[in-house]
């Protein structure tokens, strides 16, 4: 530790420290434009000038480390003369832009200038001219007269994200900030940089002009996107959203977001928006709606009893919202019916969830069927990070496709789709046959061995063994795909003395908070009703922010499901997929329009306030449950209000005891027919089912992806083709693209992609391909 | 009797008297008063030699209004007619003439001197939403007669 004096205060510092982080901790405000603690220093743009005596000149706080001893000056007539002149540089080809200018009374530019510039130039040449307003990708305009060269975006895409999408060119006083060869930007991080830039060089296409600071309203809020939960800020003017951005919590997280959570916040504005209720394809009234579903709930009582009702919810509403539909259920209905909706079936009990704590500490990082980067954009982001601070980090992708990239390399195991259970017990009674929790994991498999495409020898899988079982600090990210996943993990955590964290990448995004508020998450529960809606044992289904056919692993399943039942109801922000097969739609509210509470992946609770109105005639749900109460004449009293929180967790989901380990089946392999392609599934966080038109020109117009030699074998050229594809359940047709990291026979699609609903085929299904005349006969 | 002719008699001697001296009001609205050439009334909004609108939309006289009784919302200019001198502009600028004050300090933020009180004070209207002076309104300034 270190000791030094800033403006006449003492404070000890680790070493290392540079000055400008020492003043932060005490409170005192050093101008910076270039310096970021994510990005480390660089000293470019001079504006942190510091007095350090002792010293014969002005230093830069941010590339100062700190010194025992070291009496530091933050302000006094040097310094401000200091700044003054650099200040004077950065603004001599500035343009006087700040009235049009959509950084403006935000700008860290014109906040030194005020503070410490002097009030009048002495520079009389024209200044020099650049490009102003160019777009770099469909939601960033770069303005380069305004560039103060701090090069942060620079650095964050080219040494923090690693995708090298900017760099600068030119020399001297024409250096620009430019895209590498001109191409437009498409890494999923490019948002960040607007939050990045000090000031109005690189700008938002979407809150162009819409607003001034003074004019805004900013609410705390929590991404709903994927389960990530990233803190941002939610920016409204006049009722509406305008802008989401990075919330940064010092010392949790840097406030990164990915393109899908920072542009696409404008699912409540979009055209499909629901604003009205509709009962038997009808546009009503809100209040006819809540009377006619009343009496619809109430004949449905008297008739077929309390166990004829059920309550299907989506998974993404707040925990209060979920805590009231569980009580309404409870309570009012009396039904023990209720599930989550959900497209994979593995559960992470509670005690094995880690936090992003495990990330910064984790000397392994195995994902498990499923690459982060699709998925859980951010924690891609923490596990480049931690790559960054740890070179040795130790990566390992297990699923039916290499999910290592070359941003954070590493091994990857490359397996026959749904065997990562199987295979992972292999790897481990490779290493410890003779453990009595390996043994009991392996008693089901009997020979298995697992087929590898790639250069995977056997030598490597043991050596997986070793790392699971040997790595001081082992974090995997779990998909929950294979539901038999959960035993291994549970293993782990029986085998290992060190620590062993697991983060669920799968969603829906506040499922932990849905099992917090008291609603049953697994599988089976959704698996129930399904099953007693066909066997027409439901006679009414409250489908809450849900939507079955999207979600649900078997669409024709989900469809005679959903047939079967006398009434079913949605209460949701859009209409859901097969419109036909609900008896009323009623409009909802959601994020940006409750408040409430959000669980994340990690278990911490997080609040989000609401910073809108609910459109059109769209209500929150409790406004529903409160309504059909009354008509059944039954008091539902929410006050006092639930606190989702915790005495003893604080913010995060207590544990609870872990269950026994169970074996692993031995994974059934489908027969193959030559030329056939195994249907991988795959979360994409850009295709989650949130409308967005903001985000339309980022939407992958080749969802899937093949491997080339099928790629060439069917037909597929640059840049992508359509496909047909027929399963046992019927025919789609899918937009493919080639990607190298696919193996041979593997099509990976993401789940819910309009046009495309992997579904109706199944996860996991042995398809072929079809012409696509087939496809539209069908 | 005579006390009452007297009476009258001096009465009509004050009127007959006051008929001929100076007159404190004036027969508005056929006579109008001279102003101050600084007088501040309803607002205009001005354009440059060309037609263009000066405004740009920056919103900083929103911002000032001690009243809050402008509202501005800007927007990139179309670019198929000429309507701004810049890209960005003004889609919608009112100002509420019941909330403002007239301190005129919405003329002194404004950087391209867009925002300009006229002397033009005659604000008189049938119900609340006809004082709302919006764009239009306000690009073409009333004149005082």
């Amino acid at each position: 530790m270190i000791r030094l004096t800033i403006d006449d205060r003492e404070i000890t510092v680790p070493e290392g420290t540079m000055v400008v982080d020492a003043a932060q901790e005490l409170g005192i405000d050093v101008p910076i434009y270039c310096y970021h603690q994510a990005l480390g220093p660089l000293g470019a743009c001079r504006i942190c000038l510091v007095q350090v005596e002792k010293m014969p000149k002005l230093v830069t706080a941010c590339t100062t480390a700190v010194q025992e001893g070291m009496v530091v000056h933050t302000r006094g007539a040097a310094v401000d003369k200091g700044r003054q002149g650099v200040l004077e540089f950065l603004l001599i080809n500035h343009p006087l832009d700040c009235p049009v200018c959509d950084k403006g009374g935000e700008c860290f530019l014109q906040d030194y200038t005020f503070q410490y510039g002097s009030a009048a130039g002495r520079y009389d040449e024209p200044k020099i001219h650049k490009l102003k307003d160019a777009a770099i990708n469909e939601f960033i305009i770069i303005d380069q007269e305004r560039c103060v060269l701090c090069q942060r975006c620079v650095r964050f895409m080219g040494e923090y994200v690693g995708e090298e999408q900017l760099l600068l060119e030119g020399r001297g006083v024409e250096t620009v900030v430019s895209t590498v060869g001109h191409q437009a930007m498409d890494s999923q991080f490019s948002g960040n940089v607007i939050d990045l830039c000090p000031v109005g060089a690189l700008l938002s296409i979407p809150y162009r002009y819409k607003a001034r600071p003074w004019n805004l309203e900013r609410e705390e809020s929590v991404c709903p996107h994927c389960p990530v939960g990233c803190t941002t800020s939610v920016t409204s003017r006049e009722g509406h959203v305008i802008r989401v951005e990075g919330r940064p919590i010092p010392g949790h997280n840097w406030g990164w977001l990915c393109d899908r959570g920072r542009f696409g916040y404008d699912f409540g504005y979009v055209e499909d928006r629901l604003l009205n209720a509709w009962i038997d394809g009808e546009m009503t009234s809100a209040a006819e709606s809540t009377r006619t579903i009343g009496s619809w709930l109430n004949d449905t009582l008297e008739q077929h009893g309390r166990d004829s009702v059920a309550f299907l919810v989506g998974g993404q509403q707040t925990m209060e919202e979920a805590y009231q539909i569980r009580r309404f259920a409870d309570e009012v209905v009396g039904t023990s019916k209720v599930a989550v909706s959900r497209s994979v079936k593995g559960y992470l009990p509670t005690g094995l969830n880690g936090t992003f704590e495990d990330l910064d500490r984790a000397d392994t990082i195995v994902y498990l069927g499923q690459d982060p980067y699709d998925a859980v954009p951010v924690v891609h982001l923490k596990v480049r990070d931690r790559h960054l601070d740890n070179p040795g980090l130790k990566v390992i992708g297990v699923g039916a496709y290499d999910l290592t990239r070359s941003t954070v390399p590493g091994d990857a195991f490359v397996i026959e789709p749904g065997e990562e259970a199987a295979f992972l017990a292999y790897a481990l009674a490779k290493v410890a046959a003779s453990d009595p929790i390996i043994a009991r994991l392996g008693a089901e498999l009997g020979d298995f061995s697992p087929t590898f495409k790639g250069s995977t020898s056997e030598q490597d899988v043991e050596r997986l063994g070793h790392q699971l079982l040997e790595s001081e600090h082992l974090v995997l990210l779990w998909d929950g795909k294979d539901p038999h996943v959960e035993s291994v993990l549970l293993a782990l955590r029986g085998l290992r003395e060190d620590v062993t964290a697991v983060l669920p990448t799968f969603g829906p995004s506040n499922w932990r908070g849905f099992e917090r508020a008291g609603i049953a998450v697994d599988y089976d529960r959704l698996e129930a009703i399904v099953e007693e809606a066909i066997q027409g044992k439901i006679h009414l289904l409250f489908s809450i922010g849900a939507d079955l056919l999207r979600d649900y692993p078997d669409r024709e399943r989900a469809k005679a499901a959903l047939a079967a039942i006398d009434r079913v109801v949605s209460v949701g922000l859009f209409f859901p997929e097969q419109r036909e097969l609900y008896h009323a739609v009623v409009p909802g509210a959601g994020w940006s329009e409750v408040d409430g509470t959000y669980t994340n992946m990690e278990g911490r609770m997080q609040v989000a306030k609401a910073t809108v109105q609910p459109p059109g005639q769209s209500r929150p749900v409790r406004t529903y449950l409160g309504s059909w109460a009354h008509a059944l004449k039954k008091s539902f009293v929410l006050e006092p209000e639930w606190d989702p929180f915790d005495n003893n967790a604080g913010d995060l989901i207590a544990s609870v005891v872990l269950p026994e380990v169970r074996s692993v089946p031995r994974p059934a392999r489908p027969a193959m027919k030559d030329g056939a392609l195994r249907l991988v599934g795959t979360a994409l966080v850009m295709e989650n089912g949130m409308p967005s038109e903001i985000l339309q020109p980022r939407m992958p117009r080749y969802p899937g992806r093949i491997s080339l030699a099928d790629a060439r074998r069917l037909g597929i050229g640059e840049p992508g083709g359509e496909l047909g594809l027929r399963g046992q359940q019927g025919v789609i047709s899918v937009m493919v693209a080639v990607d190298e990291r696919i193996p041979q026979g593997v099509l990976v699609l993401p789940y819910g992609v309009v046009g495309s609903p992997l579904n109706q085929l199944g996860d996991g299904a042995v398809v072929e391909a079809v012409s696509l005349e087939e496809v539209s006969l069908r | 009797m005579l006390e009452g002719v007297k009476a009258i008699a001096k009465g009509m001697g004050t009127t007959f008297k006051a008929l001929t001296e100076p007159r404190d009001t004036i027969a508005y609205p056929e006579k109008r008063r001279e102003y101050a050439p600084r007088f501040r009334g309803k607002h205009m909004l001005a354009r440059d030699e060309d037609g263009h609108e000066l405004c740009v939309g920056c919103g900083l006289c929103e911002a000032v209004c001690p009243a809050q009784a402008i509202r501005v919302v800007a927007a990139e200019a179309p670019t198929d007619k000429p309507v701004s001198w810049t890209n960005r502009y003004s889609v919608d600028y009112e100002v509420d003439l019941i909330r403002c004050i007239f301190c005129g300090m919405c003329e002194e933020a404004c950087p391209t001197n867009a925002v300009r009180l006229t002397p033009f004070n005659e604000l008189a209207a049938f119900n609340r939403l006809d004082m709302i002076a919006d764009k239009e309104e306000l690009l073409s300034p009333p004149v005082r007669r």
